[in-house]
């Protein structure tokens, strides 16, 4: 270890001082929610200058283990706005329920450190434990209302099946290293590249190894068939964590894939090309078929966000038909998905101001009579999500869509089933729409007011939805940089 | 094959199998956490015995056993947590009862 290594891995250790930060000052000034509010949102941002200023001088660290490049950069800063965002959108949702914000906020910042991680190593343990890092905080904020039953339900499933699918990835893992000698992304590649190119064959054990670190992964993404936990996680938990959840541990499970199965499976990839297309097919139309049938909003989203992963999927399978573009997809996808998503949960999260008010389709009754601006918001995003231009969702799709078409073959076929389903999914966004503005509540309620923080984290995730939707040049400019920096 | 990598590779898959049946057969929180612990102590022995066996990786294997220690310390700890918080709202540790989600 050295200086230079250090100086390197700055983003990090700040990321880490802030969460440190933020408990010593709830320690100095317990219960007041302003200074540790103040703390983690001001040392987010130092974080992200520091990440940018890390991104201009490309390189490794640590023996290769840790490597800064366009990726890195551009994922780094997604999942610093991830969590500032749900910081600014939680105080509304905790506070008339008693839960402490700091802790909250010092849990988030430390899953940022695993997920900055995961970002940056390219060595098989550290990305091990830097997933470690990003799901325990997780399953602990999962739990965060811990006295209430449905959020303590959703936690233990969610952890469950969480760390069996870490297990699983763990043997993986045990038996790639064992059989190509090395944790360094860059030998596996190397080793599997001679396998590739018509060297040795493949052995079982290896075989064996890809294969259980695949389904470890698909557990991560939630992809069909392995996303039992992600309905119960998603609805028990506390609304501002469900909207964490949706994304930042999902970009940070895609930004493994992008680091394990496209840095150091690239030269199979006509071997696991199948496997996604698969995949992405039945993640796509099972949480689409399902997301049909719920009445429970929070639980709607949680099968929609099973089929978002599905269309991330696509471009994943588009890169693997031999298309980079379907990786600028995924990343443009992974961005728009982040701020709609984000945006959608933070105006249930706001509803759910009072305690007491489910997330059912019915407290969404005359809504748009009610709170017209929240109203309008939500429709935004829900337009964005379904995929209707000019908002961010549109040019995520259409980008996974054309690199797959581009790709031919099957994926034409994939191509067609994600226009299909995307038609399909418009039915239960728009019945949102349609409750909030053409229903007549059963009980009239009195407008609420909402924190001043929720406001800014909504207008930020809605401009950002239009803007890049209405300009994705710069955007998709960033994104092809940070899918160059990961090879062809 | 006695004191060879594959009879240790073979008894480490086997641990391994009978953790994941553990896992998706038992009901009991509880029982289903130590099913993991079985899981990732049968990657651990895959682990040493790859360690002990091939010279190249000998270097390597002490320090991924002792972060797998690590993180297994570490999901232990907060699975424990999360199983005593429902144990409090629920008064069961079976899996089957926490089903108030899907209603």
């Amino acid at each position: 270890m050295s200086g230079q290594d250090l100086l390197t891995i700055s983003p990090l250790i700040a990321a880490i001082l802030v969460a440190v930060a933020v408990l010593i000052v709830d320690l100095i000034a317990p219960g007041r929610r302003e200074p540790a509010l103040a703390t983690a949102l001001l040392g987010l941002g130092i974080v992200a200058i520091l990440t940018a200023v890390a991104g201009r001088t490309p390189g490794q660290a640590f023996g290769g283990s840790y490597t800064v490049d366009a990726l890195t950069t551009f994922l780094d800063l997604l999942f610093i706005s991830i969590v500032a965002l749900t910081i600014a959108f939680a105080p509304d949702y905790l506070e008339p329920r008693d839960l402490p914000i700091a802790e909250f906020a010092a849990v988030l910042v430390f899953a940022l450190t695993g997920a900055m991680l995961i970002a940056a190593s390219t060595d098989l343990l550290v990305l091990f434990l830097a997933l470690e890092l990003m799901v325990l905080p997780g399953y602990l904020l999962a739990a965060y209302a811990k006295h209430d039953s449905l959020s303590t339900e959703g936690a233990i499933k969610y952890f469950l099946l969480g760390s069996f699918s870490s297990a699983i990835f763990l043997f993986g893992l045990a038996y790639v290293w064992g059989l190509t000698g090395s944790t360094r992304v860059a030998d596996v590649a190397a080793e599997l590249g001679k396998i590739a190119s018509g060297g040795p064959a493949l052995a079982p054990g290896l075989a064996l190894g890809l294969a259980f670190m695949t389904t470890g992964v698909a557990f991560k993404i939630a992809a069909v068939p392995f996303h039992y936990w992600t309905p119960d996680a998603y609805q028990g938990s506390p609304t501002p964590v469900t909207g964490y959840l949706s994304v930042g541990p999902k970009v940070g499970a895609f930004a493994l894939i992008l680091r394990l199965f496209v840095g150091a499976l690239g030269s199979l990839r006509g071997d696991w090309l199948d496997v996604v297309i698969v995949l992405a097919a039945l993640t796509m139309t099972l949480g689409n078929l399902v997301a049909l049938t719920q009445n429970n909003v929070k639980r709607m989203l949680a099968y929609s966000s099973i089929a978002h992963t599905g269309y991330m999927l696509v471009g994943l399978a588009a890169y693997a038909g031999g298309r980079q573009e379907g990786l600028q997809g995924l990343l443009y996808y992974g961005a728009a998905y982040t701020f709609m998503n984000l945006g959608a949960f933070a105006v249930v999260a706001a509803l759910q101001r009072r305690p007491g008010v489910t997330s059912s389709l019915d407290t969404f009754a005359g809504l748009g009579r009610r709170e017209p601006l929240l109203g309008i918001l939500m429709t935004l995003f829900l337009l964005s999500l379904t995929g209707i231009p000019p908002t961010a969702g549109f040019f995520g799709k259409a980008y996974v869509i054309l690199a797959a078409v581009q790709a031919g073959g099957p994926l034409t076929i994939l191509a067609v089933i994600a226009m299909l389903n995307a038609a399909a999914a418009a039915f239960y966004y728009l019945r949102v729409v349609v409750y909030m503005f053409m229903r007549e509540p059963a009980t009239e309620g009195e407008p609420q007011r909402h924190g001043n923080l929720v406001w800014a984290g909504l207008w930020t995730t809605s401009v950002l939805t239009i803007l890049l939707g209405l300009i994705p040049a710069p955007l998709l400019s960033v994104v092809s940089d940070a899918a160059r920096a990961l090879g062809s | 094959m006695t004191n060879s990598l594959d009879a240790y590779l073979v008894l480490s898959g086997l641990l391994f199998a009978i953790g994941s049946f553990g896992f998706l057969a038992r009901r009991n929180a509880i029982s289903m956490l130590m099913s993991i612990e079985l899981m990732l102590n049968a990657v651990n022995l895959a682990i040493v015995a790859f360690g002990s066996f091939v010279d190249r990786l000998r270097p390597n294997a002490s320090v991924i056993a002792l972060m797998v220690i690590a993180v297994a310390a570490a999901e232990a700890t907060v699975g424990l947590a999360i199983v005593i918080a429902i144990y409090r709202n629920r008064r069961t540790p079976l899996v089957d009862e926490y089903d108030s989600l899907r209603q």
